[in-house]
């Protein structure tokens, strides 16, 4: 893609990563990414805010040449992670007057992960601010959005808040800029829930930093541009408030069909009294729909077979993501079904002990389901109910 | 003063080490450390620490 103006002195020069599947060999990419780079042409100095993944290299230095920019005196670093910093030490040497612009915390990572010269760097802190002539660059750090050192880069006389990761989404599009597109709110709430949530509490802080700029613009590094900051700002104060929804989440597996029976069973008792259920067949669902239904939801039911006297591996693989993206889950079932005995509950969990939530008892049953089963069964979704009233 | 351990990550707070990078001075303890303050290794809140 070509570069694309925003302003008179405001240029997108990133890269679109149409076909790319799969982030940190872990997220499923079903929109495929970006990564946005922005160059500004002060007065007296031109920036380039942060870069692109290595494998769009040639992007970013294809966009550079349409401009025609011959010299750049500041390259932005405002997160570290590769897909942002990884062509940083090319971009130096392609410009060699270029100083790389960061905070201390970045500035050790970045010399550990890619081993830039110290000469280069010109390290600022919170609030300092970086003239180019016309124009003048803030540096808000904005801890834990995605990494330690993240920070926001603040452009003041245009009001565009250069926010990385925050507030992005995995979404290869043409068109930069949205405006209330419910297709970017929700690849922006996968990538909230992916990448955001276990740091819900610093988010809320730094959502205030950002309100506080009063920006006109939001522009990450991943996805489309904000015109309308209030679209997500508004969004993310929902999904990092402590406000859950009555919505049951069911991830499941099951082997021989009696765990399919068992979420079968809840799945229509929740149906029938209009409780909004999210059922996930584990061995085939994006761990990122998962995690997106995890935002909001009141109530998860881990649902599993035994497997060599303990819970199915892919019911680790959930149980254990759970605990580490840190949803604000207030009420945690375990249900599934065993052969000859197990320990189920005592094995999963320890991997939950990081929510706030409180376990509901177990039912655990012995073979196919029955009618006490059943009863069982009933009592749990009248629980949920009464929990989520 | 007690040492204070992060749940999600292992970190240790020592009291006598502070965090100086992240703005807590040596000598604070762990119930005077700002609530503010997040585990330098994994961004988890003040209270997901527990006494060691």
């Amino acid at each position: 893609m070509s570069a694309i103006k925003i302003n008179e002195a405001v240029f997108w020069v990133g890269a679109m990563h149409w076909d790319r599947r799969l982030f940190d060999e872990l997220i499923p990419l079903p929109d495929g990414t970006s990564y946005n780079s922005y160059v500004i042409k002060g007065s007296e100095k031109t920036a380039l805010i942060d870069t692109v993944d290595p494998d769009c290299e040639h992007q970013l230095f294809k966009n550079l040449q349409q401009l025609n920019i011959k010299k750049i005196d500041y390259v932005i670093s405002n997160h570290s992670e590769q897909d942002h910093s990884g062509i940083i030490p090319r971009v130096l040497s392609e410009f060699p007057q270029a100083q790389l612009v960061t905070n201390s915390k970045a500035k050790t990572i970045l010399s550990e992960h890619l081993e830039i010269p110290e000469n280069k760097f010109k390290i600022v802190e919170n609030q300092d601010v970086l003239s180019l002539g016309d124009r003048k660059l803030k540096f808000v750090m904005t801890p834990w959005v995605h990494w330690p050192e993240t920070m926001t880069t603040y452009l003041e006389e245009d009001g565009i808040a250069f926010s990385c990761d925050f507030f992005g989404s995995h979404l290869a599009t043409s068109q930069l800029f949205t405006d209330r597109d419910p297709k970017v709110l929700r690849d922006a709430k996968r990538y909230y829930a992916e990448i955001m949530m276990p740091f819900r509490n610093q988010i809320t802080r730094n959502i205030a930093e950002i309100k506080s700029l009063n920006p006109s613009i939001i522009a990450p590094s991943h996805g489309p541009v904000y015109r309308d900051p209030e679209f997500i700002i508004s969004a993310y104060e929902q999904w990092s408030s402590d406000k859950v929804l009555p919505q049951v989440v069911i991830p499941y597996v099951s082997m021989h069909g009696s765990t399919a029976r068992i979420v079968d069973y809840l799945v229509d008792k929740f149906m029938e009294i209009q409780i909004e259920v999210f059922p996930f067949n584990i061995t085939v669902s994006d761990i990122g729909e998962i995690a997106m239904s995890l935002v909001d939801a009141s109530t998860v039911i881990l649902a599993s077979p035994t497997v060599l006297t303990v819970a199915h591996p892919s019911t680790f693989y959930v149980a254990y993501l759970l605990g580490a993206l840190r949803p604000k889950t207030k009420y945690i079932g375990l249900v599934g079904s065993y052969g000859w005995g197990g320990r189920m509950a005592e094995v999963i969990k320890p991997l939950l002990a990081n929510l706030n939530a409180e376990f509901l008892n177990p039912i655990l049953i012995k073979g196919y389901p029955r009618q006490a089963d059943y009863d069982n069964l009933d009592k749990l979704v009248e629980m949920v109910v009464a929990k989520n009233s | 003063m007690d040492k204070y351990v992060c749940k999600l990550c292992g970190y240790v707070y020592d009291p006598e080490k502070g965090d100086p990078d992240n703005g807590v001075n040596p000598g604070t303890p762990f119930s005077e450390v700002p609530d503010s303050w997040v585990c330098p290794i994994c961004g988890a809140a003040k209270d997901l620490f527990k006494k060691q």
